[in-house]
């Protein structure tokens, strides 16, 4: 039998439902794996800039970090805030309101994504605090090298 | 003087707040909650997502700033340390994982639904995986979360201020040593 | 508890009465009433009426779960009160609401306005502009299964008044109106797919739906609602409103 075919309709919901379940799928394997790193695989308490600089610092893996990060940043920004958009929008009926909510939104979105994409791409590790972090430390207990990835950072001995 | 002999009846209309109360309390089951606890875990981490954006801003506009605020996760505050604070944020932490484990698991079931329809008969078999799933992962991980809890805080020190030097600003002319 | 058709319960039924010219918010009222497990709900509360206190409203007409006016929230969930039967509750206390949602005219009685508005605005009718064949507008008995379980739908309001993002926002279509759209999108004859999926492609229409299955628990006549709205989601997606071959051929040429 001849299948019956109407033309897609697109449109603005539309894509943004489609949106959250690719991201959403995406985002299990890297919002998942950014938390076993940072809290199974190490420990909170021995994050700080020195693990950071590690990690992106990396000239062999920081590459890897930082895309992982950026794409993570920008995908869960997005994701998230059409979420409270979704949500909000269930709940506040009247249209003045809804643009009202959109422009907060969708602006406190943008700068979120801004600053965020500013600090992974335009990180470079302070060697000078870097050096006085280790002074500070030497000797402790209270400094441990992150478990993923190796740290590059030379200790001084 | 004219009268309206026909009026509309005077309804009952629950604003906003008594009809999302009134939803609390409809049976809807395990399909119900799941969508209560997908949105209430959602905003949840979309305010984590917020202020964990702007720490990590800090990493490249103000080095010191960033060690001063994720040393807070390690109970320390101005360099003094507060038990109370290190446990706090580590049942936060927990609290945090919970809602991502379940937002994503609970997610890949609505994805799972949507792409194809006719699963929709097996919808409250899937539920209880979804539940299966999150025991199976949080269990463990509350375990490996709140053992370190048991040591003493691995707190680091801060390095002091340099005296001379624009200590807050990363990249500004560094001082002399 | 084994209760059996004739055995005789007390029940303490708890009903949620609201009179527009005396009452400015609901209330409980509760009575006590003995009836048989082949009673109905529906038995219940018109024995209230006939026997304890007259002025109890209710809407119903034919009492057999097909004309779909008797639908109300009984102990916590939507469903048609003439289908329900005594036997078959858990505890001795029935409590008795009208559906959420909806204003609440009297006792248990709700405005459907609201809920016929948004049936309406989806264009709940053939559309063919087609020259009529001298005989019928034949269908094959696949193209008739694809939109079978949707012919179904009594339009009680059972399932729109169990959706959370209905309880939220009163301006989304609701899944009632949804699944009589699926009933004509999906039907071949119809020629009014495109402008029904574009009535429905809205932050008011089948986007609002959360998947919360709900109106599939709640549908008295058994449709699975959810799943007709996500047939409605993905036609949109790919602009597919065909047969699925093989399952229409399993299921109705052997």
């Amino acid at each position: 039998m001849a299948s019956r075919r109407v033309k897609p309709t697109g449109g603005y919901e539309l894509w943004w439902w489609y949106f959250m379940r690719v991201s959403g799928l995406l985002l299990v394997f890297l919002a998942l794996g950014h938390l076993f790193i940072t809290h199974i695989l190490n420990n909170v308490e021995v994050i700080n800039y020195h693990f950071v600089s590690s990690r992106w610092a990396n000239p062999q893996t920081g590459v890897i970090w930082r895309l992982w990060d950026l794409t993570m940043i920008n995908l869960a920004v997005l994701h998230g805030f059409n979420g409270v958009r979704e949500v909000l929008y269930e709940y506040i009926a009247s249209n003045r309101a809804r643009i009202m909510v959109s422009t907060i939104i969708w602006s406190s979105a943008v700068g979120l994504i801004a600053i965020g994409s500013y600090a992974i791409l335009l990180f470079h590790s302070d060697k000078d605090y870097i050096r006085d972090f280790e002074d500070a430390n030497r000797g402790g207990t209270a400094i441990h090298a992150p478990v993923l990835p190796p740290t590059t950072i030379a200790r001084q001995p | 003087m004219a009268q309206t002999l026909i009026t509309r009846p005077r309804a009952y209309r629950p604003g906003l707040w008594t009809r999302l109360r009134a939803g609390l309390s409809y049976g809807g089951g395990v399909g119900q909650w799941s969508w209560l606890f997908h949105r209430v875990t959602g905003i949840g981490i979309a305010i984590f997502l917020l202020i964990h954006i702007v720490d990590t801003f800090f990493v490249v506009a103000y080095p010191r700033l960033y060690d001063h605020t994720v040393s807070i996760y390690g109970g320390v505050f101005n360099g003094e340390y507060y038990w109370p604070l290190r446990w706090g944020f580590r049942v936060g932490e927990l609290g945090l994982i919970a809602c991502v484990v379940f937002h994503a698991i609970n997610g890949v079931r609505i994805i799972a639904f949507d792409f194809n329809p006719k699963a929709s008969a097996h919808a409250p078999m899937a539920f209880n995986l979804v539940m299966a799933a999150f025991l199976l992962i949080m269990v463990p991980v509350t375990v490996w979360v709140l053992l370190p809890l048991a040591e003493p805080s691995k707190h680091w020190k801060m390095p002091e201020a340099r005296p001379e030097g624009p200590a807050l600003v990363a990249g500004a002319e560094p001082a002399p040593r | 508890m084994a209760a059996t058709d004739t055995q005789k319960r007390k029940l303490t039924v708890k009903v949620h009465r609201y009179d527009p010219e005396r009452d400015q918010a609901p209330h409980w009222e509760t009575y006590q009433v003995e009836a048989e497990g082949h009673d109905r709900v529906l038995d219940v509360i018109q024995n209230i009426k006939w026997y304890q206190d007259e002025s109890l409203t209710l809407r119903r007409s034919c009492a057999h779960g097909v004309c779909g006016s008797d639908a109300m929230r009984i102990n916590g969930v939507n469903a048609l009160a003439c289908k329900i039967l005594i036997k078959n509750l858990r505890s001795d206390t029935l409590t008795v609401e009208p559906i959420l949602g909806l204003p609440v005219i009297k006792d248990l009685v709700v405005d459907m306005k609201p809920f016929f508005d948004h049936y309406k605005s989806v264009m709940p009718y053939l559309v063919n502009d087609e020259p009529a064949p001298t005989t019928e507008r034949l269908q094959s008995p696949e193209e008739r299964a694809r939109f079978d379980d949707t012919t179904k739908c009594i339009l009680c309001a059972c399932c729109t008044t169990s959706c959370p993002p209905f309880w939220g926002d009163r301006k989304y279509v609701g899944p009632a109106a949804i699944v009589n759209a699926h009933r004509f999108i999906f039907d071949s004859r119809d020629r009014a797919a495109a402008e029904r999926l574009e009535i429905l492609n809205d932050a008011e229409g089948v986007w609002r739906c959360r998947t919360v299955f709900n109106c599939t628990n709640a549908c008295p006549r058994d449709i699975p609602v959810t799943q007709a709205i996500q047939e409605v989601k993905r036609a949109m997606l790919t602009g597919d409103v065909g047969v699925e071959e093989e399952e229409g051929a399993v299921a109705l040429t052997a």
